[in-house]
C-alpha cells in the first residue's frame, strides 16, 4: 500500500518534537502545545474494518515466538484484538 | 476476567520486536498473547497505520489505537476507539456493553425515591487514567409509574445521569428506546420508561489523573409520574469510587533510569 503521507507531516513532527522536548526536560506542557501534539498524532484517525466486515488474515509471532492466527487465538465467542502503540515506550 | 467469562480471549498487536514483548510480558505477568507486527504490515492491512509519524520518529509504524471484537469467522462484531491516543477503552466496558457482565467487586450504589429504585455502578473497581470506563444504571419502577425519555415538550424533565468533577472527560449514555405513551387528558404523546430497564453509559477518566482512590460525584435527574399524579422534578446526588492504578513505567524509561545515558528521542510522544 502506498504511504498516504499527509501534506503537513513536517508541521506535525515539529508539534510532536516540541511536546517531547518539554516532557523530556520535565517542564510543564502548556495547553496549546499539548493540543497541537494531540492534533498532530490523531489527525486523520482511521479505525479500519467496521462491524460486519471481515478483518484481514494475519499470522504473527507472539512473545514466545509462536505464530498465531485468529483461529487459534479466538475463544468460543471470539477475540478482542487490541492494537496499541508500543510496549517499550 | 470479565471477557474470559464470556468466551472471549484477548490479544494485543504492536510493532515491537518479539524480545521487547517477551520482556514486557514477563515483567508485568501478562497472560495473553502480545503479537509482534515488525514493519507494521498487518497494521497497514487493517488500514490503521498512523501516517502522521515522520520516519525518523520512534513512533513511525504505530497504529491509530483501535480495539476490535472479532467473531470466530473473522467478522467484526464491534470496534472501540477513542480519538486521543492517551485514552483507551477498558475490557470491562467491552464486557458490559456486549454481554452485560458486571464484576461482583464493582462499586455500585442504590438510589431509592418512592416508586423508583436505581442501581448505578461500574463493572469493575479498577481503572487507569485515560480509560473510557462503562457504567450501568438498572432502573426499577413500580407498576403504574413512569419517568421520561427525550425529546419532551417544555415543562417536563427528561431522565438524566451525569458524573461531575475535574477528572471526568466526555460522557455519554446509550439508552433503550423510550416507549411512546399517549395521555388522552393532556392530548399529548410522550416518551416514557416503565418497569425495569438498564441504561449503559461511558465516561472518560481524564489523563492525567492522580493515582489511588478517585471519588466520582454524580447525579440522577428525573421526574416521576403515575397516571394520576406527577411529582416535582428531582435530583439525587450520588458518589462512586474507583481505584486508579499507577501507570506502568515503560521498559524504555526504566532503561534510561537504570543509568543508560541519552535523552528520550526528540518528538517522542509519551503516554
Amino acid at each position: 500500500m502506498p504511504d498516504k503521507v499527509p501534506h503537513d507531516r513536517a508541521k506535525k513532527a515539529a508539534a510532536m518534537r516540541e511536546f517531547g522536548r518539554l516532557r523530556a526536560a520535565g517542564l510543564p506542557v502548556p495547553a496549546d502545545v499539548r493540543a497541537r501534539h494531540v492534533w498532530a498524532t490523531n489527525d486523520g484517525y482511521a479505525t479500519g474494518p467496521d462491524p460486519g466486515q471481515r478483518i484481514p488474515d494475519f499470522a504473527l509471532p507472539d512473545q514466545s515466538g509462536a505464530i498465531r492466527t485468529l483461529d487459534d487465538l479466538a475463544g468460543p465467542n471470539g477475540l478482542l484484538l487490541v492494537f496499541h502503540r508500543s510496549a517499550d515506550w | 476476567m470479565l471477557l474470559e467469562q464470556n468466551g472471549v480471549r484477548i490479544a494485543a498487536v504492536s510493532y515491537d520486536a518479539q524480545e521487547i514483548l517477551a520482556a514486557f510480558a514477563q515483567r508485568h505477568a501478562i497472560g495473553f498473547p502480545l503479537l509482534s507486527d515488525r514493519g507494521s504490515e498487518i497494521i497497514r492491512r487493517f488500514g490503521i497505520f498512523n501516517f502522521n509519524m515522520a520516519p525518523d520518529l520512534r513512533a513511525y509504524g504505530v497504529p491509530h489505537p483501535v480495539e476490535y471484537l472479532v467473531a470466530r469467522d473473522g467478522a467484526v462484531v464491534n470496534k472501540y476507539f477513542v480519538p486521543n491516543y492517551q485514552h483507551r477503552v477498558t475490557g470491562s466496558a467491552v464486557a458490559l456493553r456486549q454481554f452485560a457482565t458486571v464484576d461482583r467487586e464493582g462499586p455500585a450504589v442504590t438510589l431509592e425515591r418512592g416508586a423508583l429504585a436505581v442501581r448505578i455502578g461500574f463493572p469493575s473497581a479498577k481503572a487507569f487514567a485515560g480509560q473510557e470506563v462503562a457504567f450501568f444504571a438498572n432502573f426499577s419502577l413500580q407498576p403504574g409509574w413512569h419517568i421520561y425519555g427525550a425529546p419532551l415538550p417544555e415543562g417536563y424533565t427528561t431522565t438524566s445521569i451525569a458524573f461531575d468533577g475535574p477528572n471526568v472527560g466526555s460522557q455519554r449514555l446509550e439508552l433503550p428506546a423510550a416507549k411512546l405513551l399517549n395521555f388522552p387528558i393532556l392530548r399529548e404523546t410522550l416518551p416514557v420508561y416503565t418497569g425495569s430497564f438498564r441504561w449503559l453509559g461511558t465516561l472518560l477518566l481524564k489523563h492525567p489523573s492522580p493515582d489511588g482512590r478517585l471519588v466520582l460525584p454524580g447525579h440522577l435527574g428525573f421526574q416521576m409520574c403515575s397516571d394520576t399524579v406527577c411529582e416535582p422534578p428531582q435530583v439525587l446526588p450520588f458518589e462512586l469510587a474507583l481505584t486508579l492504578d499507577p501507570f506502568l513505567i515503560s521498559d524504555r524509561d526504566r532503561r534510561l533510569q537504570g543509568g543508560t545515558t541519552g535523552a528520550p528521542e526528540a518528538g517522542a510522544p509519551h503516554r
